[in-house]
Order: structure tokens, then C-alpha cells, then sequence
């Protein structure tokens, strides 16, 4: 048996790593220091417990995947292992470890019969009588007749005491990492406006980091919820929810995108509890690094940006075109809202369409822009004006589509219903080629004079 | 990124720049498409990881003409557009080589928040190019792109207006488009770009495009061919409505009507307007 007892030691100042998805160095930056040490010293064996403000890892079970003993504790107490500073202190048995930690004699380690009583947790209710007979180390206390000491101090001193000298074994409830990350967090003071909650949020976040690197996993989903003040006659809770496209490991992207949503939620009371909870995860793959400097290209992914912009701008603002299969050229092509998943084709119909669309057909002659809705042009002497007489160049194209989708009635407006359209290809000294459309009517309007739009722009 | 002209950073006598002769840009190079405008731009193409100002009339007007050889050949990666002044139209891009599935298109109207998103653009690793139509900019922040394009190198067009061209700006390349002779002459669709600022000797004269190329500038120079022994008479629209079928006299040596069967089976179910070009 080996025993190893940790404890972070913020003192014991170390310069502050900062690079990407690196663990945080400092305990004051995480929301449960001692959990998350507990979840990272669970990478190094399977038997760690908690007791009191410290931490205690039985190890010999261990020591030969690790190599030996001083390639193990190099590993775990290695410069830039600890996922904050630490102390330590080994010991046959979790109390000698603990009384060591306590002394902080440092290397040197002191003999179990010269450790003081203070260390010994059992003994600290019995402190002053003890002293008072003279008795002031384990191996004193243990010099003494045993059914005395029972009678005297009660058994659970010397439990305690065969337990210090590995006469009787040490139980303790073992720690396991939890399957879904959640914690909460109280807040120092009472936070007034949602971005100030990013502050508080932070340190979710770097606790966060700490549970997925143990679990090897990323984070696709994300809860962030508080608690407000109830005295106050308004929602007492309110929440939001993170998603990321890709699971991530990048707690400044989680923050970043925090930040840009809290950024426009407005607290209707003072908030007093914050609570983060993953809801979503996927097991990480490895990533392939490469051995040449050259290949590493500076910058965010895709994704990343995808998911910044359409936080801070709104997702409709940022737009990804989709083929379609259609005639009408204000429906071949669909803009919807960017997401940060590679194209999705629904149909396969709309895939084989996609697919020619993108193939060069004979599509040169289609403009480069294309007017949100179709301007309507003035006429003069039957020829269309639009900064100035156009002079037409080439036509008509005739489209005659969608009459499947008539609404009804003879009035035909772009988008509903059927088109019957004329397509020329004008040109103003002004505005360059253009792409203009005579509206064709069909039906008891045909001999009135035919409307003029200007549709498109070659660019 | 071997397919483009590479010019290493030179270093030694090389690296000394004459004031009249082009300046040899320290990063890569993407080669126009335009032959005439590559010999004019010092290392003979767009510079990547630098900002281009195209300053134009009217927005939307000359862009893609100018801008899609190269993209078309541009490093693999999508393009970002900020702001763009009309709808991207997806068939007529892709026809030019542009994949419409490669585009982002990001619509926000706010001034601040098109610089904000061109920013973040360049900052994302696969974007390979970012255009940006931003009206109102000031000249710092075209500098802090302008940083933000060396340190990623990208390629940044940025689209203003005409009278932005007195306005101080670290662009490495201003080009004003367009101009009093253009689409006057006799070049018909020629596009008149001045080199406003570049790393070389000033240059008077615009340099002339050619007409459209592909389909669009067969089926131009057909029309133009078409227009003179018309005496500048183009089309006008009485004239067309032989098109729809009625029994007036087809133009002479114009086009088909749509409905002539035979010649649409000879060139198979392309564009009405191709058969035009074909002719050509």
C-alpha cells in the first residue's frame, strides 16, 4: 500500500499557462477546486477519496502501468501536470500521508511515532488531556495500555491509531467521476446585468474543461441557468442554451459564444445562482498533428466562425445557398441561415438537381446578381427605362413555369404562382447589362401594355 | 497552392524597389485572369494578404467580372461576402466557375457590424477570400483589415464608392472601375480600370478590359456585330413580337424564334439565348 494526500495549495505560485484548452493553473479560477482535483488525480488510479480539504489516492495498484513508483509520482506531480498547484505527501497508510501533508515538512519525511497528535484527526477532541499526561506523538499515545485508553479516550482513537499503523484496514467512499457534468455556483454578490455573468460563468467553464479532459470528451450542448432573487415579483429562474456544431474542447469559442448571448439578455432581477450542466457530449477523436511548422494554419475553423457570427449578428444574417430545381430564377437558389454542419441535401431528387445545377451547363448567360424582388420599370414609347432607355441586346427567353402553382386570378407577383415571362438582356450606359423581364399575360389582360421588371445585374 | 504563380520574398538586390519600375510584393500572388491587368499590377496579380480598394459608381455593377477568373482559381476554401448590394445569383456564379455551395453571404446592414464580421472572416483558417461592400468605412479601420489580411493572408476586396478615392487609405492596390469613356467606345463592353494606387509608377491610362468572355461575350459581340449594319438601330421591342409567335417578319439575321423546333433539337435543351451564341 501507498498513499499519497493532495491538496491545492494556492500559495505555491505558478506562472500561468495560457494556451488553448490548457488546464487552468490556478484553484481560483475553478468552482470546486478539490472535485476537480479529485477528477483529474482519477486518471492515475481508480481508488481516490476525499477527506476533509484533502485528497487521498491509494497508488500501488497503479505503479506498474506508470512504471515505478518515481516515473508515477513524476507523472502526477510533474511541472506542468497538476491541474493547479498542489501539495503532496506519501505514506504507508492515508494517515501518515495526511499527518505528513499537514506538517508540510516538505521532503523530508518524519517517522510515524514522531508525527504529533494534532495530525491525527480522531485525537484532536482529546487534545488537551492527552497533553496534559505528557503524551504528545503517535508513538507515545501508543505506548499506552491499550484498554485504558479505550476506556479513557473510547474506541474510535484506537481504531484511528491501528488504522495509522496499518494494523486495520482503511475504508473509504471512493470518488468516481460523474457521467453529466453539473455544477452550480454562488454568486459573491448579487449580479445586476447579464454579461456580468460571464465572469461567474468563466469558472464553470474552466471546471467544465477539467471534467471533459478526464472523460475525453467534447462538448456539443450546454446549459447555463440562474437563479434570481425571489423576493422580487418576477421570473425567479431563467437559462440559455449553448450548441456548437463540432464538440469542442475550446472553452474561449464557449466563452466567446456566452458572451455574445448574454450580451443581449436582460435580467429582470439580481441573479444569486449560476448553474452549468452539459447536455449533450461526444467522445473526442484524436486529432492528427503534423511534424512541419508549415502545415499549422493560424485562424479559427469554420465552424467556429459560423457559430460567432450568427451569435452576435443573428442566424438569419448569415446565409449558405442551396440549389434548387427550378425554372424560376428567384427560386433556383435558396439562402437559408448558415449552419455550421457541411450541407445537408434532404431528397435525393433535390440532390441529382443540386448536382446539375453545379455542373457548367448552359448557364453563362444567367446574371451574376439577382434583385431581391423585381423592379418594376418605368416605359416610354413602349421601351423600358431604368437610369435612362435600355437598349435591348439579345431575347427573349421565354419562361413559362409554376402554373401548377397558381393561386388563382389572373395577377401573377414573382414567387406565387405561375410566371410567364420574356427575358431580355439590355444594356444601360449606366447600370451596365441587365437582365429585364416583360411580364407576358395571358388570360382577358392580354392587349394591355405589357409590364417591364428589371430582374437581375451582370456584375 | 503550387497551381499559383509563387514569387518568394526576395531578399538581396532584388529586394530593392525602383520607384519606376512595379514593386515585387513580399507574399503570394494570384494572377487575375486578365492578362492586361496582371502586366499592370506589381508581381502580376491580386496580392494575397493585402487589401484591394475597388472603388466603383455603382455598387454590384462590376465585381464579378473583375473579381471571378481569379476566384475561380483562388486556394480551396470558401468565400465570404459582407454585405453584398443584391441577391449572389448561384447559376450565373457557378457558371463562371464559382461553386455557389463555397459562398457565404452575410447580410447585415450596420457599418460596424459588416467591419466586425469582415474581421472575423479573415480570422477563420479555411476562408480563402473575403468581399466586402463597405460604403462607409474610415481609413483606420481599412488598416486594421488590412492587418488582419497580412496576418492570415487573405484574399480581401473591398468594395466603395467613387468618392472615397480622395480619402487616404492603406490599401496596397486601389483600382477605380468604370469611368467617362466606358461602354461608350468602340470596344462595346470593355471595363476601364484605373489603377488608382499601386507599389510601382503611376499610370495615366486606364487599362481596357476586353469584352465579357464565354457565352455572354459571344452572344455580345454577336449583337454588336449585329447592331452596326443596323446603323446603331439595336433591337427595338416592336421588333420582338415576332418572338411570341405572331406572323410579323423575323429579323433578318438576329436569332430563331424559340418555338423553331429544328434548331432546338439541333443544339439540345440548352439556354434560349445560346442558340444565339452558337451562331456565333
Amino acid at each position: 500500500m501507498h498513499w499519497i494526500a493532495l491538496q491545492p495549495w494556492p500559495e505555491a505560485t505558478q506562472a500561468p499557462v495560457a494556451s488553448t484548452g490548457s488546464m487552468p493553473q490556478d484553484a481560483n479560477a475553478l468552482v470546486d477546486a478539490l472535485g476537480a482535483l479529485a477528477w483529474w488525480a482519477l486518471r492515475f488510479t481508480p481508488k481516490v477519496a476525499q477527506v476533509d480539504d484533502a485528497l487521498v489516492l491509494e497508488v500501488s495498484g497503479s505503479e506498474r502501468l506508470f512504471g515505478g513508483r518515481q516515473p508515477l509520482l513524476h507523472a502526477m506531480l510533474g511541472v506542468d501536470n497538476p491541474v493547479m498547484s498542489v501539495r503532496h505527501a506519501r505514506g504507508a497508510t492515508s494517515l501518515i500521508a495526511l499527518a505528513r501533508l499537514q506538517l508540510a515538512t516538505g521532503p523530508r519525511a518524519v517517522a510515524p511515532d514522531d508525527l504529533p497528535l494534532q495530525a491525527l484527526a480522531a485525537a484532536r477532541a482529546h487534545l488537551p488531556t492527552l497533553e496534559r499526561i505528557g503524551c504528545t506523538r503517535w508513538g507515545q499515545l501508543r505506548a499506552l495500555p491499550r484498554g485504558g485508553v479505550a476506556r479513557r479516550f473510547g474506541a474510535p482513537l484506537l481504531d484511528a491509531l491501528d488504522c495509522a499503523y496499518g494494523l486495520k484496514s482503511e475504508l473509504y467512499p471512493w470518488l468516481v467521476l460523474p457521467e453529466v457534468f453539473d455544477a452550480s455556483l454562488e454568486l459573491a454578490a448579487q449580479v445586476e446585468t447579464a454579461p456580468a455573468l460571464l465572469f461567474a460563468a468563466r469558472r464553470l467553464l474552466n471546471q467544465l474543461l477539467v471534467w471533459l479532459r478526464s472523460r475525453q470528451r467534447g462538448v456539443l450542448a450546454l446549459r447555463l441557468g440562474w437563479q434570481m432573487d425571489k423576493r422580487r415579483d418576477t421570473a425567479s429562474e431563467g437559462e440559455l442554451v449553448l450548441r456548437t456544431a463540432e464538440p469542442t474542447l475550446d472553452m474561449n469559442h464557449l466563452q466567446r459564444l456566452l458572451g455574445e448571448h448574454l450580451a443581449r439578455i436582460t435580467l429582470p432581477a439580481p441573479v444569486l445562482y449560476l448553474r452549468l450542466r452539459t447536455l449533450e457530449t461526444q467522445a473526442l477523436s484524436g486529432s492528427t498533428a503534423s511534424l512541419l511548422p508549415d502545415d499549422v494554419v493560424g485562424g479559427d475553423s469554420w465552424h467556429q466562425l459560423l457559430e460567432r457570427l450568427a451569435a452576435r449578428l443573428g442566424p438569419q444574417c448569415v446565409l449558405q445557398a442551396q440549389a434548387c430545381a427550378d425554372h424560376r430564377p428567384e427560386r433556383m437558389q435558396a439562402w437559408a441561415p448558415a449552419s455550421s454542419a457541411p450541407v445537408r441535401v434532404a431528397h435525393p431528387s433535390a440532390r441529382a438537381a443540386a448536382g446539375a445545377i453545379q455542373a457548367p451547363r448552359s448557364d453563362g448567360l444567367y446574371p451574376t446578381w439577382l434583385l431581391a424582388a423585381p423592379l418594376k420599370l418605368a416605359v416610354r414609347q413602349a421601351r423600358p427605362l431604368y437610369q435612362g432607355p435600355l437598349t435591348l441586346l439579345a431575347g427573349p427567353q421565354r419562361l413559362e413555369a409554376a402554373w401548377w402553382e397558381q393561386a388563382g386570378g389572373a395577377a401573377q407577383s414573382v414567387g406565387e404562382g405561375c410566371a410567364l415571362r420574356d427575358y431580355f438582356l439590355a444594356r444601360s450606359e449606366q447600370a451596365g447589362l441587365l437582365w429585364i423581364y416583360r411580364e407576358r399575360l395571358s388570360g382577358p389582360g392580354a392587349d394591355a401594355a405589357p409590364n417591364w421588371y428589371l430582374h437581375g445585374l451582370f456584375g | 497552392m503550387s497551381a499559383l504563380p509563387l514569387f518568394a520574398p526576395t531578399v538581396g538586390a532584388a529586394a530593392v524597389w525602383r520607384a519606376d519600375e512595379l514593386a515585387r510584393p513580399p507574399g503570394l500572388v494570384l494572377a487575375t485572369g486578365h492578362a492586361l491587368l496582371d502586366s499592370q499590377l506589381p508581381g502580376g496579380g491580386w496580392p494575397v494578404g493585402a487589401l484591394v480598394e475597388i472603388l466603383q459608381a455603382q455598387s454590384g455593377q462590376n465585381e464579378w467580372r473583375l473579381l471571378l477568373p481569379a476566384l475561380k482559381r483562388r486556394p480551396a476554401g470558401p468565400v465570404v461576402l459582407v454585405g453584398a448590394p443584391h441577391i449572389p445569383f448561384g447559376p450565373g456564379l457557378a457558371a463562371q466557375g464559382l461553386d455557389l455551395q463555397s459562398l457565404l453571404w452575410i447580410t447585415s446592414a450596420e457599418p460596424a457590424a459588416r467591419m466586425w464580421a469582415c474581421e472575423q472572416a479573415l480570422r477563420c483558417a479555411p476562408v480563402a477570400a473575403v468581399l466586402a461592400w463597405l460604403p462607409q468605412v474610415r481609413s483606420e479601420q481599412l488598416r486594421r483589415l488590412q492587418m488582419a489580411a497580412a496576418q492570415y493572408s487573405k484574399l480581401l476586396f473591398v468594395m466603395r464608392s467613387v468618392p472615397a478615392q480622395d480619402e487616404a487609405s492603406p490599401a496596397v492596390l486601389r483600382l477605380l472601375l468604370g469611368g467617362p469613356a466606358a461602354g461608350a467606345d468602340e470596344l462595346g463592353d470593355a471595363l476601364c480600370v484605373h489603377i488608382l494606387k499601386r507599389r510601382g509608377p503611376p499610370l495615366d491610362q486606364p487599362v481596357r478590359l476586353p469584352a465579357r468572355s464565354g457565352r455572354l461575350g459571344a452572344l455580345l459581340s454577336l449583337c454588336g456585330t449585329d447592331r452596326s449594319p443596323r446603323s446603331g438601330q439595336a433591337l427595338s421591342p416592336t421588333d420582338q413580337g415576332c418572338f411570341c409567335g405572331t406572323d410579323q417578319e423575323l429579323p433578318s439575321n438576329f436569332a430563331l424564334s424559340p418555338t423553331d423546333g429544328r434548331m432546338s433539337e439541333r443544339f439540345g435543351e440548352g439556354h434560349a439565348l445560346d442558340r444565339l451564341a452558337a451562331l456565333a
